[in-house]
Formats: C-alpha cells, sequence, structure tokens
C-alpha cells in the first residue's frame, strides 16, 4: 500500500515537473549558453568567449545593477516596517476585519499591476487626483510627485505590498501566544518580547516575505518606467533593451544570468532555511 | 498566622453579560501551597489570569502585601506563571529558556550560567541538558524545565496553571510527589489551579473548590473530604453517598426503608432544628459503609448487590438499597464481601462516620 | 498582555488605511475613464461615457479582449489539473524528494517574471515557434500552476488521509478511493485555484509581453500605450479590464453561496 502511494506521488508529480524542466530549465540553460557566445551572435554554436561579462564591468550595467539592489534593499526595508503592525493585528487582533483586509488585497492583485501603477501615475501627477484637487480647492499646487527615486521605491511598496503581508502574517501566526504571555510574566517589556521572542518565532514568515519582496523588486520593471520615467535604469530594462533593441542576446542573457544568480543565491540560502510543511499548515504528526 | 501575601478582595470578572467571577475574596498565606479545584468552566482559569496579571478584574483590588497590583501589568508583578502548555520556547536551549528572566534583568551571562546549572540540579536534569533543544526533551524533562525556569525568576508567588493535565498517570503522580517536595525545599507560596481533586488533595495545604465563579469551600484537604459544606462538594471529592432527611415539626422523615438508631435520629432533627432547616443531607463515603450489622450501627438498610468493580487495592460494590437507590460501597481486598452480585445483604455504618449537611 | 482599546482603534484605522493605498490608483483610473477630456487633469470638468462607446466600437479592443480572454481560459483549464496532481505530491504522500519537490515547485513564484519572459522567447526562437498567443499560454503556466500547486496543496494538508485508508480498507480500488473520496475533499481547493489563476493570467502582463508575439493582451497593449503613444482608451480599457475580473470573482462568490444554499436545502 505504501509502495503504491509512493508510485501515485511520482505519477502526480510529474506533469507540472515536465512542465517546468522544459519552459523553466531549459530556457534558463540556453540563457547560460548564450550569455558565453560572441557578441551579437544569434547562434548557440558559435566559439564560446565570455566577451559579454566582461563588458558588464565596462560598461555602465554594474550602475543598473546597483540601482536595482538599492531599490530592491530600500522597498523591502520599508516594506517590512509597514506590513509588521498590520501583520501583526490580522493575525493577533482583528477577527472579521483579517478576513475583510485579506480578500481586500488578494483582489487588488487581480488587477494587471501596470494598470494600478498607471493608476498612481494619474493620482499623483501635475493636475492628477491629489494636486489637481488641493490646487482646485486651495490654490496652491505643487510640482507632481514623479519621476524620481522615492517614487520608484513607492511604487515597488505599493505593488509587493501583498508579498510582504501575508507571509508575515502567516509568520506571526505561528506565534504562540502562550508563549509570549510567559515572556511577559517572567519579566519581559514590549520591546524585549519582540526581540527575544516573537521575531525569532515568526522568523520563517519574515525570511520568506522578505526574499520574497526583494527577489521580486530585484527583478521589477514596471515601476521605474512607469512611475520614475528615466530617472534611474534598472537591471531588468538594461535586459530587455539589450535583448530587444539592442539585438544583442548573449549581452542579455549574461544580464540575466547576472540578476539569476544573484536572486538564486538568495533564494536558495532562505528557502533552505525554512520548513514548507510547517508554514503552510500541516499538522505535526 | 503571619499576614496574607496576597489578598483578594471582592474581586468580579465580566465577559460581556457573562459573569465569570462572581465577589471573590481570598487571603493567601506566606508559604502555603494552594490549590483551586473546579470543574471546566468554573472560573478558575480566569482567577488565575487576574492573579498573575494577564487580565484586569472587573472591580475589586489584589493586594501582594502591602502594594495594590490589580492594575500592574504581568511583566511588573513579582510573580510568574508555569503554563498549561508549559509555554517553553521553542527556539532556544534548555539553558537558554531557563536563563531567560535573568537575561531580560540584565545578569551577567556567567552569574546567570551559574544559576541555570543550580536549578537544574535541583529539579534532577543532568548538567549536560544545559545546550539541549526544547523538543528534544520528553514531557517529564519540559516540567521541569518549565518549573526551572519560573524559579529563575524567583517569584513572589508561583501560579501553576494544570502543568501536568497533559502528562501520563504514572508520571504525573511522580512529578506530584516533586513538586509537594519542592514546595517544602524553597519555602515560596504555591498556586495551583486543577480539575484534578487527586492533585490536589495529594499537593496542597489547602484547597479551595470552586463552581460557577464562586469558592464553595477552602479548606485543608481532610476536612474538605469528610466535612464538605455542600453536596457539590461533596460529590466533587470523589464517590459519595448522600442520604436525604426532611423535617416536618418534629417528625423526621427518613427516605426508604433505611432504619437509625434513636440517639442518630435525635441528633439529626437537633441540628436541624438548631439551623432552623427543613431539609439535610447525610454523607457518607464508600469505605465507612459495612457489610452485615456492625457494632455501631446508627443506620441500617437491606439491600442486594448488584455489581462489584475491581479498583486493584480495593474492591467496589453497587448496592440497590430499599428505597434508597444505589449505594456505593469500598472494601480493602482484606475485608471483600464474601458474596456474589445478586445476594442479599444488609449495610450498616456509624453516626461518627458521617457528616450533615444542612439545608438544599 | 492584551492590546488596549487605543491601540486597537489605531490599528484599525491602519487597516482601512492600507485598504484605500492599494485602492486609490483604480479610483483615480475610473475618473478618468470617464472625463470627457482627451488629456486628463483634475477636479474633471466633464463627465462621459464616450470613451467606452469608442471602446466597445473598436476592433483592436474586440481584438484585445478576445485574446486575453482564449489564454486566460486554457491556462485555468490546464493549471487546475496540473495544480491538483503536484499538489498530491507537494502534500498528500510522503514520498522520498519531496521536500525538493516543494522547492523546485517555488522557484518559478521567485523568479522575476520579465526575465522568466524574456528567457522563454529565446528558447522558442531555438526551437523555432513563432511566439504567438499560444506561446504566452505556456509562459504564463510556468508561473501559474506552480500557484495552483500551492493552493490545492492548503487544502490537501487540511484533509485526512485516514478517509483514503478508510475507503481502502473497505475494499476501494485506488481508482474509486480516487473519484469518491480525494477529487470531492480537494475540489474546493482546485475551484478557487482556477478563480486564481484565470485572474492572475487576465492580469498579467511582463510574461505576456514577451511571449505573445504579433498578438496582444489587454494588459500589454495597455503598457504600449502607457509608455509611449498615449490613448485617452487607457483608463477606459483598464477599467473594462477590471470590471471583468470583478465581474469573474463577484460570479464566483455568487455561486459558491448559491451551491451552500442548495446543500443546505437538501438537507
Amino acid at each position: 500500500m505504501d509502495r503504491l502511494n509512493k508510485r501515485i506521488a511520482y505519477l502526480s508529480a510529474a506533469p507540472i515537473l515536465i512542465l517546468l524542466l522544459v519552459f523553466f530549465v531549459a530556457p534558463l540553460l540556453v540563457i547560460g549558453i548564450y550569455s558565453i557566445m560572441p557578441q551579437k551572435s544569434f547562434s548557440l554554436l558559435a566559439m564560446p568567449d565570455f566577451s559579454s561579462y566582461s563588458l558588464i564591468f565596462v560598461e555602465g550595467y554594474l550602475k543598473s545593477l546597483f540601482w536595482s539592489l538599492v531599490l530592491a534593499f530600500s522597498s523591502t526595508v520599508i516594506l517590512f516596517l509597514l506590513c509588521w503592525p498590520l501583520a501583526y493585528a490580522m493575525a493577533k487582533i482583528f477577527n472579521r476585519f483579517t478576513l475583510i483586509i485579506t480578500i481586500a488585497v488578494v483582489v487588488s492583485l487581480f488587477v494587471s499591476e501596470n494598470i494600478r501603477l498607471f493608476g498612481w501615475l494619474l493620482t499623483l501627477m501635475k493636475g492628477g487626483l491629489i494636486e489637481g484637487l488641493l490646487r482646485h480647492y486651495t490654490g496652491n499646487g505643487f510640482e507632481g510627485a514623479l519621476y524620481n527615486v522615492p517614487i520608484i521605491i513607492f511604487g515597488l511598496v505599493y505593488v509587493y505590498f501583498p508579498f510582504m503581508l501575508f507571509p508575515l502574517m502567516q509568520g506571526i501566526a505561528m506565534i504562540a501566544e502562550d508563549t509570549r504571555q510567559a515572556a511577559f510574566d517572567l519579566g519581559a517589556t514590549r520591546w524585549q518580547v519582540l526581540r527575544e521572542i516573537e521575531l525569532p518565532l515568526a522568523a520563517p514568515g519574515i525570511v520568506v516575505g522578505t526574499l520574497l519582496s526583494f527577489v521580486l523588486a530585484a527583478g521589477a520593471l514596471a515601476e521605474s518606467k512607469l512611475l520614475g520615467g528615466q530617472t534611474v535604469i534598472v537591471l531588468a530594462d538594461d535586459i530587455e533593451t539589450a535583448f530587444t533593441y539592442g539585438q544583442n542576446w548573449p549581452l542579455g542573457s549574461a544580464l540575466s544570468m547576472l540578476l539569476i544568480m544573484i536572486i538564486a543565491t538568495i533564494a536558495v540560502f532562505g528557502i533552505s532555511r525554512v520548513d514548507i510543511d510547517t508554514i503552510m499548515g500541516r499538522k505535526r504528526s | 498566622m503571619s499576614d496574607p501575601i496576597l489578598q483578594l478582595k471582592n474581586i468580579r470578572k465580566n465577559f460581556d453579560t457573562f459573569e465569570a467571577i462572581k465577589d471573590i475574596s481570598l487571603d493567601i498565606r506566606e508559604g502555603e501551597f494552594l490549590t483551586i479545584v473546579g470543574p471546566s468552566g468554573s472560573g478558575k482559569t480566569t482567577l488565575i489570569r487576574l492573579m498573575v496579571g494577564m487580565d484586569e478584574p472587573s472591580s475589586g483590588e489584589i493586594w501582594l502585601r502591602d502594594e495594590r497590583i490589580d492594575k500592574l501589568p504581568a511583566n511588573k508583578r513579582p510573580t510568574c506563571m508555569v503554563f498549561q502548555s508549559l509555554a517553553l520556547f521553542p527556539h532556544r536551549s534548555v539553558g537558554e529558556n531557563i536563563e531567560f528572566p535573568l537575561k531580560i534583568r540584565g545578569v551577567d551571562l556567567q552569574v546567570r550560567r551559574q544559576k541555570a546549572l543550580e536549578l537544574l540540579e535541583l529539579l534532577r536534569l543532568p548538567q549536560s541538558y544545559h545546550g539541549k533543544r526544547i523538543h528534544e526533551c520528553s514531557g517529564g524533562e519540559r516540567q521541569r524545565v518549565a518549573l526551572a525556569r519560573a524559579l529563575a525568576f524567583d517569584p513572589e508567588i508561583l501560579f501553576f496553571d494544570e502543568p501536568l493535565s497533559a502528562l501520563d498517570y504514572r508520571l504525573r503522580k511522580t512529578l506530584e510527589k516533586e513538586l509537594k517536595a519542592l514546595h517544602e525545599k524553597t519555602g515560596k507560596t504555591f498556586v495551583y489551579i486543577t480539575h484534578s481533586l487527586e492533585e490536589a488533595m495529594v499537593m496542597s495545604d489547602r484547597i479551595a473548590i470552586m463552581k460557577a465563579g464562586v469558592f464553595e469551600q477552602i479548606d485543608p484537604a481532610r476536612e474538605i473530604y469528610s466535612r464538605p459544606v455542600s453536596r457539590f462538594v461533596a460529590e466533587f471529592m470523589g464517590e459519595v453517598n448522600l442520604i436525604p432527611f426532611k423535617i416536618a415539626g418534629k417528625v423526621l422523615t427518613s427516605p426508604g426503608e433505611i432504619m437509625l438508631s434513636k440517639s442518630v435520629t435525635s441528633d439529626i432533627s437537633g441540628q436541624l432544628k438548631k439551623a432552623n432547616a427543613s431539609c439535610g443531607t447525610i454523607v457518607v463515603r464508600p469505605e465507612f459503609v459495612a457489610f452485615g450489622k456492625g457494632q455501631a450501627a446508627d443506620f441500617s438498610v437491606e439491600g442486594r448487590v448488584l455489581q462489584d468493580y475491581e479498583l486493584g487495592s480495593r474492591i467496589q460494590y453497587e448496592v440497590e438499597a430499599a428505597g434508597l437507590g444505589l449505594v456505593t460501597i469500598e472494601k480493602l481486598r482484606m475485608d471483600m464481601f464474601d458474596g456474589k452480585p445478586g445476594d442479599q445483604c444488609t449495610l450498616s455504618w456509624a453516626m461518627s462516620d458521617c457528616h450533615l449537611i444542612v439545608g438544599e | 498582555m492584551k492590546p488596549s482599546y487605543s491601540t486597537k482603534i489605531v490599528l484599525f484605522a491602519y487597516g482601512i488605511l492600507a485598504i484605500i493605498f492599494l485602492y486609490l490608483p483604480l479610483l483615480s483610473v475610473s475618473f478618468a475613464s470617464i472625463s470627457r477630456a482627451r488629456y486628463l487633469t483634475f477636479p474633471i470638468k466633464a463627465y462621459s461615457f464616450k470613451w467606452y462607446t469608442k471602446a466597445f466600437e473598436s476592433d483592436t479592443v474586440t481584438d484585445l479582449v478576445i485574446i486575453s480572454l482564449k489564454v486566460a481560459s486554457i491556462v485555468t483549464i490546464v493549471s487546475m489539473v496540473l495544480g491538483f496532481f503536484g499538489a498530491l505530491a507537494f502534500a498528500r504522500y510522503n514520498w522520498r524528494f519531496r521536500h525538493l519537490f516543494q522547492k523546485v515547485i517555488l522557484l518559478p513564484i521567485f523568479f522575476p517574471q520579465a526575465v522568466l519572459g524574456l528567457a522563454l522567447l529565446i528558447w522558442f526562437n531555438s526551437l523555432g515557434v513563432i511566439p504567438t498567443w499560444k506561446t504566452a499560454i505556456i509562459s504564463h503556466l510556468v508561473w501559474i500552476s506552480p500557484i495552483t500547486t500551492l493552493i490545492i496543496a492548503i487544502r490537501a494538508y487540511s484533509f485526512d488521509s485516514s478517509l483514503e485508508e478508510a475507503a481502502r480498507d473497505m475494499g476501494a480500488s485506488t481508482f474509486t478511493i480516487f473519484r469518491e473520496v480525494t477529487l470531492p475533499l480537494l475540489m474546493p481547493g482546485v475551484i478557487s485555484a482556477g478563480l486564481f489563476s484565470f485572474l492572475l493570467s487576465w492580469g498579467n502582463f511582463p510574461l505576456s509581453l514577451f511571449t505573445t508575439g504579433a498578438d496582444l493582451t489587454m494588459p500589454e497593449w495597455l503598457y504600449a500605450k502607457m509608455i509611449s503613444g498615449y490613448s485617452p482608451l487607457v483608463p477606459t480599457v483598464g477599467m473594462l479590464s477590471i470590471s471583468v475580473s470583478l465581474f469573474v470573482i463577484v460570479f464566483a462568490f455568487a455561486v459558491a453561496h448559491l451551491v451552500r444554499m442548495i446543500k443546505q436545502a437538501r438537507i
């Protein structure tokens, strides 16, 4: 019987694994191979010369990488600070309201992210919802809030809000109420309970939330393009340009590999530290 | 008698419209082992949460010696509690758990490590457990770690919220005795809540029986067992036979075909009259009922043995007594009834082994 | 240590603010879609539905809707099947590579979608496949079927494996158990996963951007118009896209409610 179950398990895993093998692993391998091809090559069989990788260091691509990481890092930190109190309240304090917020956040996810960012464009631009109404009612306007670095971070925080909120909530829900109470009872202050008990016990949720936000923000494209104008060029922007206008696949591949490597290092490091069964609510046997 | 260490004065606690605690006053003596016993829903958990500081009473005062503490949160009170779930910190080692209250106070690493090792020894855990993970410990070991952690806090009063309820019978028995010994060794005031009377009887100096938000009786175990103030307490304290009496004018009516000696009849009517009550209940524990008519047979009744149950050291009989319904009898193996279920028998017992509850 | 009343009020207000934060931009879009002016400024001077009329008459918009619908529908069906079996392997059975499998499944979700789209574009090119809306289905599936797997897995975690064992004990065959026990128990998870996949595919843009070739989905067209060559139809088409999502959600909740009512009525 156990053997039968195992066979069913392998069979069940097969379809999605095949999909991922052919359309996730294989494309990444091809990118890997293209990244060592000579410049502007459209063949996978040319003599490898690694020229794209040296190009990364010569031209301004490190700056793009720097911006991608800075933007991802700042938005992740801000997201954590913004989401913690709300996630906490959703996990421990609210009852019905948790469901309402959850539905509201999930439904917002179903609206294409570029429509939502476009909405911020209309909200924040000169003559937009905020500035336009402000000027109409007070007589004093301002020069729109768009096209700078803070607004890109704002966009990232907005788009990846759910990806921090839900894992944090899940992590906080894993803190047993008694454990907190015991710590208080043993004389700990609010701050000490947070540092000694809540943060370590919510760690799996924190790890997943920060990883998810960081990784997605590092590869994000639309925020800097739509809200940031051309203030900064991020790595994903360079990758797109190399593949499309530049028609330089090896360069685009090398830049992709750079991003993938950074993300993979962080993701693998993080995911390996977390027990997925526990986070998703499997009962311990 | 020294001044009480903790005083509850007219404590009430309401949850919306539900009155969980109804006007409770209690003096806890310095150094005693007090157990609060009650069925689930009696309000004992609510009460302990108020005493520890996890909730505030709706009205009333709590005094710790000369200080009023009912508005103080748990982390500002010099008391602490061992939780039902134990609430050990799963991300910390055994040693770190024990050192937690000291770390919170900023005690030096060396000092607190020393203290943790001392506590491990006091609780008879090997020193090597200092670095062990919580999930590597057995149920009994976890109990000891939780105790050690609470003792490291050095509380004025140590509270316990049914910490033994999840353990198996034998381990529970061992730990009950250890806890009693620990109480004597440390000299601290222990306040323990449980729904298990057996647990309360083994360990406590005094037992408080709680029912629906009030105390029914607060006395030492022996006193509660032999002189319960109400039918509820009598039944809660284990197997018991309750025999109701009524008095109208001067005539005492006894139920069924029970025979009373003259002196007993006047004794009971006298006590009832004195209290101006129209009825009362005689409480007799199963072990005091004898088969056959003994010398001091103040009460006697005919009956038929229905069933016998093996309890190990004792045997329990269910006897259908004439007009009384079921009477429960327990005998040590050496005093076994020499008959079998279905046999007729005479039951008798002495007034000196009974207790009279006056009133309903 | 219970939070005080004032703390609760502050947190409640914070929650409301978060919801406003999420929906404020959509409010702007909806206002913009009914503004008569070609170039929008607030406060809006004149309201009109003329852009909606224009959108409904436009062949471009009709094509966009049809392609987006085709992609989302097929993605939904396929990802439900993939996710169902994936979830069994993810949560139900203890097999040797389960933990590895779980991590592999998570990888595409953690992967930047734009880069995934580009990688797939190169891959299709290398295979000699010309990208159309059909290739977009595949790119959506790579991202969405792991998500459906997770959603169904949550349901699978909560079900008691002794139910299957009991069925087997009573002599049911593997196929019967599957049909009579496993499938019905996981069905709520499968349906909500289907809902998610439709909505996520409908609104997806970074994957579509690189893998639809000459075909365009609604989010793609919107992006193109936002970046260059602004059209006053942008807010309107945006609102149309949102309306379809909303309609699907409301419809799903209504059906769920109806099914529950019918079940109760039967009992």
